[in-house]
């Protein structure tokens, strides 16, 4: 099973310092797992009020795909280096 | 070892950057188990699905320009094509109409994620290199 990301690493690294970051993403989701909860009777709603004009499936069905597009951003690096420069984005 | 690392050694070697400069950025571009670049033995079993999609570009020595390593994973591209249902009707229509004057005849209403599966097992052996100007850019999958 596909699961969010439970932490971003954001890493910088310049000419003199260095800056590392472990955000813990981990803390984000029960926040947002409620509200997702409390805001679904408001979609299925909106849902049944956008069905005529054709926006229903896009109402009831954005949530879960955009769940899915955040579980899918675990493992997405990028790693941009300029001479002794860095920047290190990763989802883990 | 991977040409990050190569730069590093070497602007240590040309002393452009200190001993603990270079332990400090090598500890950045040291590759996680799980996030290292590509090495002799990353390359997807036979029979195997390829679970990332690679892009890096490699500038010239010297240039001055930024070496970019972006990693993606397969899943989010497989999350990207199944957004394509959330696209109504008429702007699949006038998505089409971008992409035919870019010159690639695609409807994007026809894209299935059976469809990508197929290309996905199809990429199992891709592995692009070009080079041209002052960077040389590689895209494969692993």
């Amino acid at each position: 099973m596909n699961y969010p990301p439970l932490l971003l690493r954001l890493g910088i690294c310049g000419q003199r310092r260095r800056f590392s970051l472990w955000l813990p993403l981990f803390l984000v989701w029960p926040v947002a797992a409620a509200v997702a909860i409390v805001l679904a009777p408001l979609v299925l709603l909106l849902a049944l009020i956008l069905w005529p004009l054709g926006l229903g499936k896009l109402a009831l069905l954005s949530g879960p795909l955009l769940f899915g597009v955040l579980c899918a951003l675990r493992g997405l690096e990028l790693n941009l280096n300029r001479g002794n420069r860095i920047l290190l984005i990763s989802f883990k | 070892m991977s040409d990050s690392q190569k730069r590093i050694l070497d602007l240590l070697a040309e002393k452009k950057i200190s001993v603990d400069e270079a332990q400090r950025l090598l500890s950045l571009t040291e590759p996680d188990k799980d996030t290292g670049t590509r090495g002799p033995d990353d390359t997807p079993a036979p029979g195997g699905k390829p679970r990332y999609f690679r892009v890096q570009v490699q500038p010239e020595a010297g240039s001055g320009k930024e070496s970019v390593n972006v990693r993606i994973p397969m899943a989010l591209i497989r999350a990207g094509m199944k957004l394509t249902a959330l696209i109504p009707g008429h702007a699949s229509e006038e998505v089409n109409e971008a992409l035919r004057e870019k010159g690639v005849d695609l409807d994007v209403r026809n894209l299935k994620p059976e469809d990508f599966e197929e290309l996905v097992a199809a990429l199992t052996d891709l592995e692009v290199d070009v080079k041209g100007g002052k960077e040389k850019v590689h895209i494969y999958v692993e």
